[in-house]
């Protein structure tokens, strides 16, 4: 099979976070290995820009524990990326920013929790929120680029007016809400996160408005939280066809939750052979690239290039095959089980369980 | 009616949008958070122009390569720029 080009890189370059987000989507088991060396990133990015990789992304966890992350933005630029960095704001202060932008940092996702304080980190599981708050007054004395993320869940769905508020105080110029989820630390604690179907229904109204509101001063993306949808997300616009992740120890993923959601599935390392390789030949991305491996009803289904038969490791978490139709989708034999987490979630009278918070690497 | 660009207006990329020519294409494309255009011959004329430079500069400079007649020139050039100003890509200074 012909591979198609890759435009995005999204380079996870520490699964190391001060924060304990419980819907995080870092593998909730992580192999204690080495972290890919500043020369390792340097020769992925030029590979990948070979490839025709135009974007990278600096993910982690937090990337700001890599002390060498301005020299890899650098290394980035000159591979001729637009490098974005996804942060939660922790250590980046003026100096850091400064350095950062010299090194040619184009734009800077923060995430938030909420924004009020006290919720914001109870939810972070740690006193976050105001250092964030420096990180974006930071990000706007350098001149970066500065976009919001709030991931949104039964905690804070409610307070969405203040987020959008908050978006526009600190001078954003796009506002991603996201309904969480739920792979990783997110699928662990499910139950604890699901909104319920009155509280979407509200934030959707909520968002849709503001969206009107702030037309051309803020872009907002609200992202549905997709067990209530019929049809699946388009996931990753297709296995292989235009994303890649490279994990802290180097393993090349087509889907950043992959490698916990889809354990039979071996994934190469960047350590053992080219990037170029791995993107072409490897089993892991010509698995389900195209739509070929497709299952019934998807194969015959004129929406098959459309969504792609929805999200492989939302199939692998709920029916324990990666290579069913995402059970998102009515036509799904497996729908059932989608709708059984609904009906239990919205029928239940006892408050939600706690949530699980996420761990650091040993 | 929408508002007329004026000639005196200097267009420039936004923050944290980045103007390169793709390699495996040779064509121009915009980069920014979480987007890539890919743009039209028209557009790339011009954004290779956006150093500094007025509308109005522009305009001649690219009525001289071309040697096209400058009215038709001119409205091709608004129009894209409008759009770009639309998608938040380019300002005016």
């Amino acid at each position: 099979m012909t591979a198609p080009r890759p435009y995005a890189l999204l380079a996870e370059l520490s699964y190391r976070c001060p924060l304990h987000c419980p819907y995080c989507s870092n593998p909730t088991q992580i192999r204690d290995d080495q972290e890919l060396t500043t020369e390792e990133w340097r020769r992925v990015m030029r590979e990948a820009a070979g490839l025709g990789v135009l974007q990278i992304g600096f993910s982690g966890g937090e990337p700001l524990v890599r002390r060498d992350l301005a020299e890899i933005v650098h290394d980035a630029r000159e591979a001729k990326l637009y490098t974005n960095l996804i942060t939660s704001g922790v250590g980046l202060d003026e100096t850091r920013a400064y350095e950062l932008r010299d090194a040619g940092l184009d734009s800077v996702q923060l995430s938030f929790q909420a924004a009020d304080v006290d919720l914001a980190d109870e939810i972070a599981g740690t006193r976050a929120h105001l250092r964030k708050l420096d990180a974006a007054a930071a990000v706007r004395a350098a001149g970066i680029s500065l976009s919001l993320n709030f991931v949104i869940h039964r905690r804070n769905i409610d307070r969405l007016p203040q987020m959008i508020d908050l978006a526009e105080t600190l001078d954003a110029k796009r506002v991603e809400l996201a309904n969480v989820q739920f792979y990783g630390w997110a699928f662990l604690n499910r139950a604890a996160l699901f909104p319920t179907r009155e509280q979407v229904a509200h934030a959707h109204e909520v968002a849709t408005a503001a969206k009107e509101r702030l037309a051309g001063a803020i872009d907002i993306f609200y992202v549905l939280p997709d067990y209530y949808e019929r049809q699946p997300k388009p996931c990753l616009n297709g296995w292989g066809q235009r994303y890649l992740t490279v994990n802290p120890i180097g393993d090349v993923l087509p889907c950043p939750t992959a490698s916990s959601a889809i354990p039979g599935l071996h994934f190469e390392n960047v350590r053992g052979q080219s990037l170029d390789w791995i993107w072409r030949e490897s089993e892991s991305f010509n698995r389900f690239r195209g739509t070929e491996w497709m299952p019934e009803p998807c194969r015959s289904c004129p929406q098959k290039e459309i969504d792609f038969a929805g999200c492989r490791c939302q199939a692998a978490l709920l029916t324990g095959d990666a290579a069913n139709t995402d059970p998102v989708c009515t036509l799904s034999p497996n729908r059932a089980l989608v709708d059984t987490v609904l009906r239990d979630l919205n029928l239940s009278p006892v408050a939600p369980p706690d949530w699980a918070p996420r761990m650091n690497p040993a | 009616m929408p508002s007329q660009i004026t000639d005196d207006a200097q267009p420039r990329l936004a923050r944290g949008v980045r103007f390169q020519i793709d390699p495996p294409t040779g064509q121009g494309v915009l980069l920014f958070p979480e987007g890539i255009l890919e743009l039209n011959e028209t557009a790339q004329e011009i954004l290779t122009r956006c150093d500094g430079r007025t509308l109005g500069e522009i305009l001649s400079a690219l009525a001289e390569e071309y040697e096209t007649d400058l009215p038709t020139l001119a409205a091709d050039v608004r129009e894209t720029l409008a759009d770009l100003e639309r998608r938040k890509l380019v300002e005016f200074a």
